[in-house]
């Protein structure tokens, strides 16, 4: 019975590049310990989006199949699968919004398979609860506007146009919010996103 | 395009923001490998991860796991059967303890029973032998220690079965002592009559089997000797019957 924290601590202590190398292996047990990894997190996203907890399992379900048939094209690298895994899920709801709202299906400039290099040196701590309350501290600091257009454009998968629209601002406006929110979360951020 | 043109552009192409020409430039830029936009975008795409983190907490239902590693042919370890399993394991390791210890104690009853039985066989034969001697109708009694303290009883003395000897107030042997019966003939030594205790209440019988000529004997008397018993007498008697004929 002692063995058995222990054995969960090496579990725990295992990094993402070793967890991907098992996917890799077809290995189920690595799948299951990505979900318990980021089940939570993923879920989290992905309800924000389609604000709907049954259809979100779907979709929570289809990213981690994706991962699973696609783990292929990820480099196993010391980094953490946790922005990947998070594009998936995103690319994955957004795709179930645009499709029952009968939008077209535009936002998705960065395919998750595509530069699979870009994803395998991420700061394996990247998404520590540390550098999770910066960057919502960082979006409280936000001006409302700018805010809500960040997370249109996240969470919605909105373009510039159709968050003018949203909004009934023009489009001139809409993209200035954009560009200074993220330059403020860039420098709000500055040392939490390394360079 | 150059790079500090593109400069304000990855988040927004990392959001899915990013418009045209800019879009095309950083698609082709990344198709080629370009090391400047490649690090630019993965800033950008830590940037856009952070922002999903910020979705507020919620918890699947505890089914999806198991859903999801069905869906991929896994069939994951029951757990459940896992506390049974031990349940089973910890009865089965307590009913082996509690047998083992059951099994033990009838084993030692069964020791002390038969050990019981030895010793009544034993005086159950004694008692035999006894009454063979009371029982014979030659059998001669004699009564000794008259008074309230010394040791009381009496002696039979049958020629054939041999000597009975019967007391009460007869105290334990000191440590390394015991007791021993001698048959003194009228004429000649002591002879050895065999070694025995005393009970805890002060009661003895001590018997002699073999034939003895009571025409011959004088009396019967008891001392106490070394634990091996001796040849002769080495002190006082605290029993002496004289044969009563």
């Amino acid at each position: 019975m002692l063995l058995l924290p222990i054995l969960l601590a090496l579990r725990v202590a295992e990094g993402d590049g070793d967890l991907v190398v098992r996917l890799q292996r077809r290995d189920p047990e690595a799948l299951a310990a990505l979900y318990d990894r980021y089940g939570r997190l993923v879920f989290s996203l992905i309800v924000r989006v389609v604000r709907d907890a049954g259809i979100a399992e779907d979709l929570v379900q289809e990213t981690f199949l994706r991962v699973w048939n696609r783990a292929q094209g990820f480099e196993a690298g010391k980094g953490s699968i946790a922005p990947w895994l998070l594009a998936v899920a995103r690319n994955r709801a957004i795709d179930y919004l645009r499709s029952a709202g009968g939008r077209e299906r535009n936002a998705l400039e960065l395919e998750e398979t595509a530069h699979p290099a870009l994803w395998s040196d991420i700061e394996q701590s990247l998404l520590d609860s540390d550098r999770i309350r910066r960057v919502k501290a960082a979006m409280d600091k936000l001006s409302p506007n700018q805010r809500q257009a960040i997370e249109l454009a996240y969470f919605e998968g909105l373009s510039q146009s159709e968050m003018a629209e949203r909004m009934g601002q023009p489009l001139g406006t809409v993209k200035t919010w954009v560009r200074t929110a993220l330059r403020s979360l860039r420098d709000e951020l500055g040392t939490a996103v390394p360079a | 395009m150059n790079h500090p043109e593109l400069r304000d552009h990855y988040e927004l192409f990392a959001l899915g923001l990013a418009d045209e020409p800019e879009k095309s430039e950083i698609r082709e830029h990344l198709s080629r490998g370009c090391e400047v936009c490649m690090a630019e975008i993965r800033k950008a795409m830590e940037l856009a991860a952070l922002v999903g983190a910020t979705a507020p907490a919620a918890a699947p239902s505890p089914k999806l796991r198991r859903r999801i590693l069905a869906s991929t042919g896994y069939e994951p370890r029951r757990i459940g059967w896992l506390p049974l399993a031990a349940g089973v394991a910890l009865f089965s390791l307590f009913a082996a303890v509690y047998f083992s210890g059951r099994e033990n104690q009838y084993a030692q009853e069964a020791a002390n029973l038969r050990e019981q039985l030895r010793r009544q066989t034993i005086d159950l034969t004694r008692l035999n032998e006894a009454f063979a001697i009371l029982a014979g109708p030659e059998t001669t009694v004699t009564t000794f220690g008259a008074g309230p303290a010394p040791p009381r009883g009496k002696v039979f003395v049958n020629a054939r079965q041999g000597v009975l000897l019967i007391a009460s107030n007869l105290p334990a042997a000191p440590r390394g002592r015991i007791y021993e019966m001698w048959v003194i003939p009228k004429r000649g030594n002591p002879a050895p009559a065999g070694l025995f205790q005393s009970q805890a209440d002060g009661t003895a019988m001590h018997i002699q089997r073999g034939p003895v000529d009571v025409a011959a004997t004088g009396a019967v008397a008891v001392t106490l000797e070394s634990e091996g018993g001796a040849a002769q007498p080495t002190s006082t008697p605290v029993i002496v019957a004289p044969l009563e004929r």
